[in-house]
This record gives structure tokens, C-alpha cells and sequence, in this order.
């Protein structure tokens, strides 16, 4: 039934692409069929359809990759629908991490687009076609006065956003559709768990029970759970009470351990840490300019919609309906457990309600799909928010140590050491064993923006990795948020040692002229040479590269009361070369600002008897309305190629406003997030 | 028991009346506006009005609403399916990032300029304060309701 339907989405005209043309490479994936290739771009009844190939999550994707379709195919923009696919629609793309869609498939889109407009031109409507690979410089798209692209265009399904239409996967409701829950011990997933005994007799007496399901397929991590099925979602919670489940944990952790297991000054007073990243003759004795601390506590993603999904079983196989950053690696894991071929299995991706590395593995899919197998009808699962906390995996804590000497203006030495648990590597998807066989490749989301972009004489940066009890992963920009903000105020208390600008100081040494640009473009911007604080008032000022790829410089503005920061304006300058949506790469930059905000100020998550202590937002804070500060944007744009604008201004803004909290109070912050109580100890 | 939502009557079964307003709109009504985000009443994404005031519906039995008229997001625009100013200064805004809160942040907008048709940014940062988005569109809110308040003047 699967393959009829594979065949009929395929009437039409599709593209397929030349084995070893633009397509991005898929680890472990063989090279499309032509039959499994139907393509993103199709021509059917006189319209053209757009089948996403990343995942809509909030980046607004869709609507960049819209605009390329539009004037590769020189078509309007009502001519192309827009598809959200399932797996079996497209050939297998990748996970949408790592702000590369543009990057990536913009090109191969374009050349799609091209291949499939020639041939209607000629008359052709039916078939399928092969794609060539062509110069950015024989693409519409990308020609100058093109009639989408560099444009402000609508967001794609803004209308049913606002208008409260089901976009999400939470949205959809299926005939004889069940609520389920998978109840697992108050402890991380990292420890071995399970439930010891419960009440089962009242659970199956209370109204609207529906099963009660113990598979061994429930396990996450070391955790086993217990499902329940109800008739309604609030059944879920008086089924859970009425089972009073007592829980077998072995093992305990506290935020006492985990800052200790981090502490970096523990690390380096036992010698080298385990990765080099820059190994240069330093002198590792003797006096320092410059000798500074900076701990990052674990953080939760929190987007607002916790991670969701419909499962349902029939005839054909499996469907499911997700709010994931990769529907093939859980279309994979549904293979696998439940034995599936993978046409058997569609996926239907639904736009993401926030995703920002955190929904990047499978979870709450398997659950769905365990208990609407074990109660033979579709079953949705939505997690808690205190499931979202304690099950989820969170951005690693990690602690900087950065020494510096400056001679005549210029930095000679530098030296940072750092600690921080897995992130590409997340023990929230690989166990110990698997785990340890990465050692020897180390974790490139831990180094991720630990090289300064600056001339310096000599250079030794090293780090550790340690596999903590919590589970630790991807957070938005990976590594680069911390580590550049550590660099960052290093930067800072440098140009304060040799008596510059910090400005002046950052361009003294910055090697690549693009950032050389963001952060004179920001400067200028924001005012930066007349600028004088007030008592109490500070500006500060930061700027980073993305992945080789994005620049950003941020200058902040902040106010200090009696140890409470606020921050109140920030500017951004943002080079993420050729621009497809100016709108929505400013609307990149906003977020990104607030998040930096975020790490600056709120973001923390709390650990305590034996796993992540956070139930709530109460618990758990983010930026609320009243702490954005108005926000100005400035895009950078001399005609490179596109990169990607969805991590890059958070690894100039945090430290920006550190920088400022220095200036307003003379107190160099050394633990995220900044608190009114730490920093009047440190300015006492 | 009856639910009046968004001008129209629905019949409740005695299932869900323990159920909360929200999930009873979502699953039962089939009206997914109003989302959920915390199930406490901390981010506001389940924001609908009840007699014209905006409330958590993840907080609201069904059985303690069925006297109130309730309006949720998919009754603001009219019956030709024209946008309510709020919603259009969302779209011109280009407000959305990832969307999921902004169905309550809409209701929440709706809410405050009822009682003050021409906020100051301090009367929206206070509006909505308990309405959280992880994504970084408040600027672009305030745009907007500064924006919704000029068209409906």
C-alpha cells in the first residue's frame, strides 16, 4: 500500500539528482533511487509543489526555500505549494541542525528548479528528470534583481498560526484516538531505573483507564518506564496517582558533584587536559595579565511546545505524525524496534513549536508508537514540562580557565583550558561503551568556536570532555555560546591591561576582515565612540564567527540596580554573506540576541536528588517580555554565498553584556547566569 | 452540560467535564488554537478570554466555565474569514518564529487592548509578562500591538 502511494505522489514531473551532484551527503545512507528520489520540486496540474526537505522549526525555512523555488522557476508566489513531507515522500535528508538549509539547499534546489522549468518550458509534464549541476552564476535565484529572494516575503503558514489552524503535531486528532504517558522514575535517565511495584487494580478502576502497558521497548536510557492509556488527557494524571508507583533508583546525584566533576582549576592543577586544540609553546608558569574564570551552568532548550507525537498502527504499517529536527533517524528507529520495513513506516513531519537542538533524537515517538501498538488504537503523547526537564537532554555545563599576557598592545600568550560534557556525542543517545569509542576523535560541538579569531603569539588551548549524570547535547550554537563568551570577556579584560578601546583593541587583532566588518559596522551603529557611561551604567561590546562561516558583533547597553542587571538595548551587526529573506535572517539575529540574554541572566537548570530539579518554569526561568530590550539589527551583505544565521549571534552577545555588567560595576562576572546576589559579593 | 465557544454551543459529554478547559478544547472541540506549553499556568500559550478577560484555559475545569462565554483564537476573525486586526498586525509584523505561543500571545493582545485601546510599551510588557516565548519575537509583538491599536483607532 505504501509503495502504491510512493508511486502516486509521483505522477507529475519530479527531479532526481546525478549520483555525486550538490546534494548534501547523508552519513549512512545509500544515494537516491530514482524511484526513491521523487524530489522536492514538483510540477503537477499546472502548479508547482515544494516538498520541504528541513524541518519547519520556526527558522521559517520554508519560506527561504520558497522564495529560491519562486525565481528559479519564475513563477509567482501563489504558483508553488508548499508540502511539509513525510519519510516516504522525499529521499532521506538530514537532520536540520547546525544552521546549514540554506548553505546546503538553496543550490540544489535552485538546480532543480532549473532542470524542471526547461522542461516544462518545452512542454513536458510527466516523467521524471535528472538534475545537473550548475554555477551559482547560471541560476535566476541568485542573479541580481531577482523578483523573491533578498525580499521581505510572508511567512509561510503565518496565516494558520495566527488564526489557530493545526500546524503542530499536538494538533492532530485521529478517529478512536487515545492519551498516553510514560511514567518513569524521578531520576535521570543516566542512572538504572524502574518501577518496583504498583497499584494496578485502582489504576484500571479509575474512569476512562485504558491499558496499562509494560513493554521493554519503554526504556530510555537506563530508565524503564510504565505506560498508561486513557480515554482522556487528564485521565492520564489520576491514573498515574492511582497506580502510586514506588521506583527502584540506583544512583544519586547532586549540583555539588557536577560542579565538581567540571571544575576546571580541579582539572588543571592535575596536569594537561585530554584534547589539544592549539598546542603552542606557552609558558604555562610565571605571572598573567589576564587570569579568568567562567562557569556555564546546564540549561534546558524550553521550547514552549514540549515535544510531541501521534502514533498509529494499521494495515499498511505505521504512521506518526512528530514535531522532530530529523524525521528519517526516527523513521529508522521505528524500523528497527518494531521490525518494519522502512516504507512501512511514514512520518509525517509537522512544523516544529520551538526545536533549538533539543529535538534532535527519539523519544517520545517511541512512546507513542510502544502504546498504540500495546492498545491497538492511535495514541498521542505529549510530555510534561517536568518531562521536558528531567527526561530531555540540556545544554552541558562547562568551566573556563583563560590566562593571557599582553605586551605593547598585542597579546603574546593565551591560554584557555576548558571542561564540559558530551555534546555531538550526547550520552542522551550513545551508552558508556559506545560512547568511550569516540574518545579518541573528542567532541567537535565541545571545541566548537574555542579558537579565537585573533593574532596571538602563542596559543594553547586544550579541553576535557567528562560524561556526567545528567543528560547533555546539542543547545543552540553547541560549544560556540560558552566558549566564545569566554573568550570574549578575556578579550575585554586584555584591551583593559593594555589601555585600549576594546573596540580598537578586537580590530588590532582580527585577522578576517569580515569580522573586522561586523564589529566596525556594529561601532558605528550603536555609537560606540562618543559613548560615555553613567555610574551604573555599562556598555559592552563582543563579536564571533559561526562555524567558519557567520559573523556577528553585538554591542549591549545595561543598567545596574542594586545587583540586578538589566539589559537595556542591544545592536547587531550580522554578515551571513548572500541574504535569501532579510526579515526573517533579522529575525534570526533577535533570537539569537535573546538568547544571549537568556545565558547572560536566566538560563539555568537546577540539579538535586539524583537528577534535574526542575518542574516548571518557575523552576527553570527564561527571558521574559519585560527583560527584551529594544533590539537593532544591521545585515551585512557583500554577495558571498549564503551561510546560515540561526546560531550566530549568540556567541557575541552574551559576552557583550558581560562586558557591559564589567563596565557599569567593575565586577567581571565569572558564573552564568549572573545574579544580583553574586554580584554584590564580588563588588563588596 | 454546554460550553459556549466562540458564539456557538457545544454538547459535553460527562467525560470531560473534569477535564481542563484547554484539553476539552483541543481534543474534544477539535479547536487547537490554544496550546500546551506548561499545564500551570506559566507561559500563556493556552491563553483564551473568558468574558472578554484573558485566562489559562490549562487551568480552568470545564465544569467552572460552562456559564462564561469563552473566545478562543479561531473565533477572532469574522465569519468571511477576515482577519481581527490583532491577527493582520501579526501577519504584517511578520511576527512568528515557531508560532506555538502565538496564538496566546494574540488572545493576550486582544485582551489588554480592550481595557487599553492605546497601550505604551509598558502597559504590553506588563499585558505580557506571563506569556513566554523561547523563539525572541517580543519586539516584533510590540510592533504589533502598537500596530493593531493604530488600525483599530
Amino acid at each position: 500500500m505504501k509503495r502504491r502511494t510512493f508511486l502516486g505522489l509521483g505522477a507529475g514531473l519530479s527531479v532526481a539528482f546525478l549520483a555525486g551532484c550538490s546534494l548534501p551527503v547523508i552519513p549512512k545512507r545509500p544515494d537516491p533511487t530514482p524511484e526513491a528520489a521523487l524530489g522536492w520540486i514538483r510540477y503537477v496540474d499546472g502548479r508547482y509543489v515544494l516538498s520541504l526537505p528541513r524541518a519547519e522549526i520556526g527558522q521559517n525555512i520554508a519560506t527561504a526555500l520558497k522564495q529560491v523555488a519562486c525565481d528559479e522557476l519564475g513563477v509567482g508566489w501563489d504558483e508553488v505549494d508548499l508540502h511539509l513531507p513525510a519519510t516516504i515522500d522525499i529521499a532521506h535528508a538530514r537532520a536540520t541542525v547546525g544552521s546549514d538549509s540554506v548553505k546546503d539547499y538553496a543550490l540544489p534546489l535552485a538546480q532543480a528548479c532549473a532542470t524542471l522549468r526547461e522542461a516544462v518550458a518545452a512542454g513536458q509534464t510527466d516523467g521524471v528528470l535528472t538534475a545537473e549541476p550548475r554555477p551559482i552564476g547560471a541560476l535566476r535565484a541568485f542573479a541580481a534583481g531577482a523578483r523573491h529572494v533578498g525580499k521581505p516575503m510572508p511567512i509561510e503558514q503565518a496565516d494558520a498560526i495566527v488564526r489557530g489552524a493545526p500546524v503542530y503535531a499536538a494538533d492532530i486528532r485521529r478517529p478512536g484516538m487515545a492519551y498516553g504517558r510514560v511514567l518513569r522514575a524521578p531520576a535521570t535517565p543516566e542512572f538504572t531505573s524502574s518501577p518496583a511495584g504498583w497499584n494496578a487494580a485502582a489504576a484500571r478502576a479509575q474512569p476512562d483507564f485504558v491499558a496499562l502497558v509494560e513493554d521493554p521497548l519503554l526504556r530510555q536510557g537506563e530508565s524503564i518506564g510504565l505506560g498508561i492509556v486513557a480515554e482522556t488527557p487528564g485521565a492520564l494524571d489520576r491514573i498515574a496517582d492511582a497506580l502510586d508507583i514506588r521506583w527502584r533508583i540506583d544512583g544519586n546525584v547532586d549540583q555539588v558533584e557536577i560542579d565538581e566533576r567540571i571544575d576546571i582549576d580541579r582539572r588543571l592543577t592535575k596536569g594537561s587536559l585530554s584534547y589539544d586544540l592549539v598546542d603552542e609553546p606557552v609558558d604555562r608558569d610565571g605571572p598573567w595579565d589576564v587570569d579568568l574564570r567562567l562557569d556555564v551552568p546546564p540549561a534546558a532548550h524550553a521550547p514552549i511546545e514540549p515535544r510531541a507525537a501521534v502514533a498509529e498502527f494499521g494495515d499498511a504499517g505505521l504512521q506518526m505524525w512528530i514535531g522532530s529536527q530529523d524525521i528519517f533517524y526516527v523513521r529508522d528507529v521505528m524500523a528497527r524496534r518494531f521490525g518494519l520495513d522502512d516504507e512501512q513506516v511514514a512520518v509525517h513531519g509537522r512544523r516544529v513549536g520551538g526545536a533549538f537542538g533539543g529535538k534532535t533524537i527519539c523519544t517520545v515517538e517511541l512512546e507513542a508508537a510502544v502504546l498504540a501498538r500495546a492498545a491497538a488504537r492511535p495514541v498521542k503523547v505529549q510530555w510534561t514540562r517536568d518531562q521536558e526537564y528531567r527526561q530531555g537532554f540540556h545544554r552541558p555545563p562547562s568551566s573556563h580557565r583563560i590566562r593571557a599576557r599582553v605586551r605593547d598592545g598585542r597579546i603574546e600568550d593565551w591560554w584557555h583550558g576548558f571542561a564540559c560534557s558530551h555534546i555531538i556525542f550526547t550520552n542522551a543517545g550513545l551508552p558508556p561503551w559506545l560512547q568511550r569509542m569516540t574518545d579518541f576523535i573528542g567532541d567537535r560541538g565541545v571545541a566548537r568556536g574555542a579558537i579565537p579569531p585573533y593574532r596571538m603569539t602563542q596559543r594553547r588551548i586544550e579541553h576535557d570532555l567528562e560524561r556526567l549524570p545528567i543528560l547533555t547535547g546539542p543547545w543552540r550554537g553547541l560549544g560556540a555560546g560558552p566558549n566564545v563568551t569566554a573568550i570574549e570577556c578575556a578579550m575585554d579584560e586584555c584591551a583593559r591591561q593594555a589601555c585600549m578601546d576594546p573596540v580598537a583593541f578586537r580590530l588590532a587583532h582580527i585577522e578576517d576582515p569580515r569580522l573586522a566588518g561586523v564589529l566596525r559596522r556594529v561601532a558605528a551603529t550603536a555609537g560606540w565612540d562618543e559613548s560615555r557611561s553613567p555610574p551604573w551604567k555599562g556598555r559592552g561590546v563582543a563579536c564571533g564567527i559561526y562555524k567558519e562561516m557567520s559573523y556577528a558583533a553585538v554591542v549591549a547597553d545595561v543598567a545596574v540596580d542594586d545587583g540586578a542587571v538589566a539589559v537595556t538595548r542591544l545592536w547587531c551587526a550580522h554578515d551571513c554573506g548572500r541574504v535569501i529573506n532579510p526579515d526573517q535572517v533579522r529575525a534570526q539575529c533577535e533570537g539569537n540576541l535573546v538568547w544571549g540574554l537568556g545565558m547572560a541572566l536566566t538560563d539555568k537548570l537546577p540539579v538535586a536528588d539524583g537528577g534535574v530539579a526542575a518542574a516548571s518554569f518557575a523552576d527553570a526561568p527564561i527571558p521574559r517580555f519585560d527583560q527584551v530590550p529594544p533590539m537593532e539589527i544591521v545585515l551585512v551583505d557583500n554577495g558571498e554565498p549564503p551561510t546560515g544565521a540561526g546560531e550566530t549571534a549568540i556567541v557575541a552577545t552574551t559576552g557583550a553584556i558581560l562586558n557591559a555588567i564589567r563596565d557599569a560595576t567593575g565586577v567581571r562576572p565569572t558564573r552564568l547566569p549572573v545574579t544580583p546576589a553574586d554580584l554584590l559579593r564580588s563588588a563588596a | 452540560m454546554e460550553l459556549r465557544i466562540n458564539n456557538r454551543v457545544y454538547a459535553i459529554p460527562p467525560a470531560w467535564r473534569d477535564e481542563t478547559l484547554l484539553a476539552t478544547l483541543r481534543e474534544l472541540v477539535g479547536l487547537v488554537g490554544a496550546k500546551f506549553g506548561c499545564g500551570v499556568g506559566q507561559c500563556g500559550a493556552c491563553t483564551v478570554l473568558l468574558d472578554g478577560e484573558a485566562a489559562r484555559s490549562c487551568l480552568w475545569r470545564v465544569a467552572d466555565v460552562a456559564d462564561r462565554e469563552i473566545l478562543t483564537v479561531e473565533g477572532l476573525a469574522g465569519a468571511d474569514g477576515r482577519l481581527h486586526p490583532v491577527q493582520q498586525a501579526w501577519l504584517d509584523e511578520n511576527v512568528p518564529q515557531c508560532g506555538y505561543c502565538q496564538a496566546g500571545q494574540i488572545m493576550s493582545a486582544v485582551a489588554l487592548l480592550r481595557e487599553t485601546p492605546r497601550p505604551g510599551d509598558a502597559d504590553i510588557d506588563a499585558a505580557l509578562a506571563d506569556n513566554l516565548c523561547r523563539c525572541g519575537t517580543q519586539q516584533r509583538i510590540r510592533r504589533a500591538v502598537h500596530r493593531a491599536a493604530e488600525a483599530r483607532s
